[in-house]
């Protein structure tokens, strides 16, 4: 008879997921950076002491799917050199990371002197050292050029501050307010600690065990139920990724082939483009964080996310690939690869489920500022969450989402809000509006993009500018009739007048105070035929001013009086 | 003389009457959603009747009501306010609808945002613009606040938000805009950012402003409505209106403040459960209020509710001071079903009143809460709501073995008990989230147990949570009413004072709390409180240099006459280390904001006390009756008391049930019952 109990399962089930959303908040009510503590732009999560994923709250899912190979290799690496107390550093791409600038604090968390499982946060950081303030270096060819590695190393050993690595790390990072927020990620996962040692002191480690084994078969047991759902068979798609950052005019192809048989389905990017000399390359599992998060807005939106999901799931992606890159490739861009590779997965999953793939999101435009602040006398550094927020693509049945940003975050990151941005950068909004027309039309519209307009008031500025959706061909694409979102665009207006429109990988020097920022950021794809577009719906968009009396008459085919 | 507590349910409105004696009388009428005075005023008239006297003859007599309405809060929910315009700064309308781009759901591409309160076309726009440091970049284009009111008056408009960026850092253009509108739009609610919220976050605000001028309107033409009909009756008592924030406020004030009122109705739960508590010489509780669909749980620290300044309301953001009160969806109509992974479920889907749970015998085919609540022998068919509702035994035990018992290969019994324990748990998660989340121990606290559903399933849950002492109120389900009358008045007041800590002028600080302070006796003033029941309480929001979220630690009028920093760097040290799991005692702090919750006592109505009786309690036995018993998972043939029966000092040793009409008392093994001066079966561990 097994001992599992299915009542207890639904209860660790939901507190697992309440204590994870708990060390979030932590995160949010007291890290620094604006990215973290206004744009929500980090994860937290509980693993089992092999570094089996428990459960996530993944503000931004693309880096919360490559948590669970670090902890992994965190396990490997220290061994039975393990005790109460001890706090690990990681950011390393070349054994689990995302990104350089994604620094992610573990904790192990011990009981009756044994280790039961870690809590973890990430994080995006304001700096991490290297060639260029912020993380992004545009230019750099191989991995050092990107900024600080750092492989699993202790910070705390048995509850003791280890000085003398605290002062090395610190000491290649440019600005101090990063100590701070490692230590609130350091206070997260003691948060996630304290939790969790009570759920062990009230049920006892074996019985906690066993269900935590047993909740993973079951959500595999439910993923293996979704994926029984879509037709057997194989599909293909493709999508075109614009611009290398060394090499003009280059184009790379992500190629996907979906087997799909019985409850098990398999993702095979054979005939993807070779790695790129620049640092558009994804790490492994950024690749395979993607494709997870497309994936599981595939299916069912609330299985858990722990280990079991991913067993009926199998992944080739060729070694050598940018998807996949051989060491010491430079891969800063790894995460904004994002957009295209769901386009791919989207357009290879279109007919196999036809009502439930969305048309394609926009594909992020994003940009840094980096610059000194005259007010306060100290260097600023934010990427502009607020102007790159596009619209989501439409499903059936359903428009995309107004403003909802880039789909590595699904929904999570959020805009700065207007009066703290100006207090925490010198920079000053003009406008951040929805952008009229630049949703894709459809029978279910795409979500809206957005215009932002501000004047840069700091000095010596620089423009950091890494993404796609420019190129007419990488708008964001509609499906079953419906057509695409507007294209992205950044342009500074300087004090003189003249427009300097960056490449969508580039880095801007000397920007003086007084130049415009001007962005426009795209709309999601719509689905299916505009002209079955509900006309009240399409009347009160124009009423509202978000579509023009041209497009409503051409593309919709509304017939206006008294023109 | 009377006093009357009004809750204004979605369903009942539920009224308490205390006569000068202190004696306590129930009624219940049933709600009238499209004019709830109707309802309201019902109910006086049935008291009239029961005194055998003249409507009017009743209400001349009544000195006090306090009423907690659910106008603004259903208007918000249902999308049915008034219509609505905003006038904002040029480049900025859309703030309110994008809600900063968050979409809740991540995973779930059919998800929908909330429908904006104020559509786009009504969102107008003036040229104007101050900066962060509260200095004029574009003086405010006057003319343009003319046309935009034009528009407005076109629209036919009934409220108006004014929110302009950075207001919070100089209110003139507000003002000076205000000024303009109130007088070509005289009919219009106006509702300005820098006098509600002002503070930084321009979305806070913005949403703060437009709900407040969403429902301002209706509560305005509510209030004027009740107040009117109640002087026609030759009312001269006064009237009050329970706010989020746990207090009571005028009629005047609440009309200014109309947001204040959007947690109206469950504002009472968390200050009765004081009163229930009292007489065990507790200040702090958890309360707990389980309803036919959903579980709202608070808690009370040192006499005072906790309060947050970011609720949501369906999607909305509100950033006025409101009690923590956590809402799940778990009660008696809970649905339980099986997800794709095996695993069952509880909610959050309900059977509401229509069908209702199975054993209703009204159609509903899904097993609830209720049901199994039923199956275990907690419920008696033929006594609910003191036998005027027949439940159906064969029904529920039906509905749970078909979509329960069979799926997962399990008895009913097995099947209903563990319906019974998932929903436990999500409620003691709900206590969590109060509680471990706010840095406090659950165990420290006793718990007051509310609502029609909630006696069956608290000591259950308590144990989940070693919470060793509950409160289960006699009638419980007018619990907020009574507590609308044991609350004081409350208002609270706040002021920007952004400084190091280090460099802190204590005289600024000073004369800062002094401001507010004079504000506040002012405001106490028009409400006819004497000087010597006026509170004030003060709190500092503090941060480490850099952090953009503050603490908050409080300090007392005493302490601010003989102010110590140091003190409070200790406090906030303490708590930053009990909420986010680490402190950095010496690292630079700032202030950022002073405030005042100022409080006017009212003279609370004693509620009636019993005199002690022996222990003995035989004379309440009603019977016994076979039951489920989660410690020992096994049924046994338990006592069941008449909880009428019960009075001061009876004692009733678990495993055992108490009935009363319209709530039982599951007493577990572990726990031993007393009777309380007020009537409460107190459940101790035993």
């Amino acid at each position: 008879m097994s001992a599992i109990d299915p009542i207890l399962l639904s209860v660790l089930r939901r507190r697992f997921k309440s204590i994870t959303e708990e060390m979030g908040l932590t995160l949010l009510r007291t890290t620094r950076s604006p990215i973290l503590s206004e744009a929500r732009d980090f994860v937290t999560g509980l693993y089992d002491a092999q570094g089996n994923m428990l459960e996530q709250t993944e503000y931004i899912p693309v880096l919360a799917f490559a948590l669970q190979p670090v902890c992994k290799n965190i396990v490997a690496y220290f061994g039975d050199k393990l005790y109460p107390g001890d706090v690990i550093l990681h950011n390393d791409v070349f054994s689990g990371g995302n990104q350089l600038a994604d620094v992610a604090v573990f904790k192990p968390i011990f009981f009756e002197n044994q280790l039961v499982a870690w809590a973890a946060c990430k994080g995006h950081q304001a700096d991490i050292g290297g060639a260029v303030a912020g993380g992004y270096n545009p230019q750099a060819r191989e991995v050092w050029q990107e900024g600080l590695r750092i492989p699993p190393v202790k910070l705390y050993e048995r509850g003791e501050l280890r000085q003398d690595v605290w002062d090395f790390v610190f000491a290649n990072i440019r600005l101090p307010i990063v100590q701070d927020d490692i230590r609130a990620e350091i206070g997260g996962c003691t948060i996630g600690e304290r939790r969790l040692m009570q759920v062990f002191e009230r049920y006892g480690i074996e019985r906690v065990r066993e269900h935590i084994d047993a909740l993973y078969d079951a959500t595999e047991k439910q993923m293996r139920a979704e994926i029984a759902r879509i037709p057997d068979g194989t599909y293909r798609g493709a999508s075109t990724v614009y611009f290398d950052s060394i090499r003009e005019a280059s184009e790379m192809q992500i190629v996907v082939t979906v087997t799909k048989a019985g409850d098990e389905i398999s993702f095979d990017y054979t005939g993807t483009s070779a790695q790129t000399p620049g640092f558009v390359n994804a790490p492994l599992n950024t690749t395979l964080s993607a494709l997870l998060l497309t994936f599981l807005m595939l299916v069912d939106p609330d299985i858990p996310h722990n280990a079991g999901l991913m067993r009926p799931i199998h992944v080739t992606v060729p070694e050598g690939s940018f998807l996949n890159p051989r060491y010491p490739a430079a891969t800063t861009f790894g995460n904004t690869l994002t957009g295209p590779h769901s386009d791919a997965l989207f357009r290879a999953l279109a007919d196999a489920l036809p009502q439930r793939v969305t048309a394609a999101w926009n594909r992020v435009l994003a940009c840094n500022l980096v610059g000194h602040d005259p007010r306060f006398g100290r260097r600023y550094v934010d990427i502009l969450f607020l102007s790159q927020k596009g619209g989501s693509g439409a499903t059936y049945g359903v428009d995309g989402y107004d403003h909802i940003g880039l789909i590595n975050c699904a929904g999570g990151i959020l805009a700065q809000d207007y009066e703290m941005f100006e207090l925490q950068t010198p920079n000053f909004l003009r406008r951040h509006e929805y952008w009229r027309d630049s949703a894709g039309a459809g029978q279910w519209d795409g979500g809206l993009g957005i215009y932002t307009e501000m004047e840069l008031r700091g000095d010596n500025n620089m423009a950091i500018v890494y993404g796609d959706g420019v190129d007419e061909n990488a708008r964001a694409f509609g499906v079953f009739g419906g057509q695409p979102g507007a294209a992205n665009r950044i342009e500074f207006v300087l004090p003189d007048g003249q427009g300097v429109t960056p490449r969508v990988k580039d880095k801007v020097e000397n920007l003086p105070k007084g130049t415009v920022f001007r962005q426009w950021a795209g709309g999601g794809g719509g689905y299916g035929d505009p002209r079955k577009r509900e006309q009240g719906l399409v009347r009160a968009r124009m009423r509202d001013g978000l579509l023009s009396r041209e497009k409503a008459m051409d593309v919709y085919g509304i017939e206006l009086d008294g023109l | 003389m009377f006093r009357i507590g009004i809750d204004v349910g979605g369903t009942f409105t539920d009224f308490l009457l205390l006569d000068k004696t202190g004696a306590a009388t129930l009624y219940k009428t049933s709600t009238t959603p499209h004019d709830p005075a109707i309802g309201l005023l019902n109910g006086l008239q049935e008291m009239a009747d029961a005194h055998a006297v003249s409507l009017q003859e009743f209400v001349r007599d009544v000195e006090l009501i306090v009423h907690g309405t659910t106008v603004a809060t259903n208007a918000v929910l249902t999308g049915n306010g008034m219509p609505t315009g905003l006038v904002t700064t040029e480049g900025f309308r859309d703030a309110s609808q994008m809600r900063r781009g968050i979409r809740e759901a991540q995973y779930n591409n059919r998800y929908r945002a909330p429908e904006p309160l104020v559509p786009r076309h009504r969102r107008l726009t003036v040229r104007e613009r101050i900066n962060y440091a509260g200095e004029c970049e574009t003086p405010l284009n006057t003319q343009e606040v003319c046309a935009a009111a034009k528009q407005l008056r076109d629209e036919r408009v009934m409220g108006v938000a004014l929110c302009f960026m950075q207001a919070h850092a100089n209110p003139a253009h507000e003002q000076q805009a205000a000024e303009i509108l109130r007088r070509e739009l005289p009919d219009a609610y106006l509702s300005v950012s820098s006098e509600l919220a002002p503070q930084i976050r321009f979305y806070d605000r913005t949403s703060t402003t437009v709900l407040n001028a969403y429902v301002g309107p209706l509560i305005e033409r509510y209030l004027t409505n009740l107040s009117a009909r109640l002087g026609e009756l030759d009312f001269r008592g006064v009237l009050l209106i329970m706010q989020s924030n746990g207090g009571v406020a005028s009629p005047q004030v609440t009309k200014r403040v109309a947001a204040g009122t959007l947690l109206s109705g469950p504002a009472g739960g968390p200050v009765a459960g004081l009163a229930f508590v009292e007489p065990h010489e507790r200040g702090d509780c958890i309360t707990v209020d389980m309803g036919g669909t959903s579980f709202d749980a608070a808690l009370i620290f040192d006499r005072k509710p906790l309060v947050v300044t970011d609720g949501r309301i369906n999607g909305h953001l509100l950033a006025l001071p409101m009690l923590d009160i956590h809402t799940i969806g778990a009660g008696g109509g809970s649905i339980g079903w099986i997800d794709s992974a095996g695993l069952l479920r509880m909610g959050p889907a309900s059977a509401g009143a229509q069908p209702g749970p199975a054993c209703y015998g009204r159609g509903g085919e899904k097993p609830t809460c209720t049901d199994a609540d039923l199956a275990l022998g907690y419920l008696d068919p033929d006594f609910f709501l003191g036998g005027k509702l027949k439940l159906y035994l064969d029904k529920a035990r039906g509905a749970i073995e078909t979509h329960i018992a069979q799926p997962l290969g399990m008895s009913v019994e097995q099947a209903a008990a563990g319906m019974f324990s998932v929903i436990n748990n999500h409620m003691a998660e709900g206590i969590r989230q109060v509680s471990v989340r706010r840095g406090y121990d659950p165990r420290d606290f006793p718990l007051v147990v509310a609502g029609g559903a909630g006696p069956i399933h608290a000591a259950v849950l308590a144990t989940e949570l070693e919470i060793p002492l509950l409160i289960v109120p006699r009638a419980s389900s007018i619990f907020c009413a009574a507590g609308m009358l044991l609350s004081d008045l409350k208002h609270d007041f706040v002021r920007t004072y952004t400084t190091p800590w280090a460099t802190l002028s204590v005289k600024r600080l000073e004369e800062l709390c002094a401001a507010m302070e004079s504000e506040a006796r002012a405001t106490l003033q028009v409400e006819r409180v004497p000087q010597d029941k006026q509170q004030m309480y003060f709190s500092a929001d503090l941060r480490y240099v850099g952090q953009y979220h503050e603490v908050s630690v409080s300090f007392t009028a005493q302490e601010l006459q003989k102010f110590d920093p140091d003190e409070l760097t200790a406090r906030f040290h303490a708590r930053h280390d009990q909420l986010y799991g680490y402190a950095v005692p010496g690292a630079p702090m700032e202030l950022v904001t002073l405030r005042l919750t100022a409080v006017g006592q009212t003279v609370k109505p004693q509620l009636p006390r019993m005199p002690k009786q022996p222990a003995g309690s035989d004379h309440a036995i009603k019977g016994k009756r076979r039951a489920y018993l989660p410690q020992s998972d096994d049924y046994a043939e338990i006592p069941v008391y008449d909880g009428d029966k019960l009075v001061h000092g009876n004692r009733v040793k678990g495993p055992a049930l108490i009935e009363q009409a319209t709530t039982t008392v599951l007493v577990p093994n572990e726990y031993d019952v007393e009777c309380d001066a007020l009537g409460s079966f107190v459940l101790s561990l035993n």
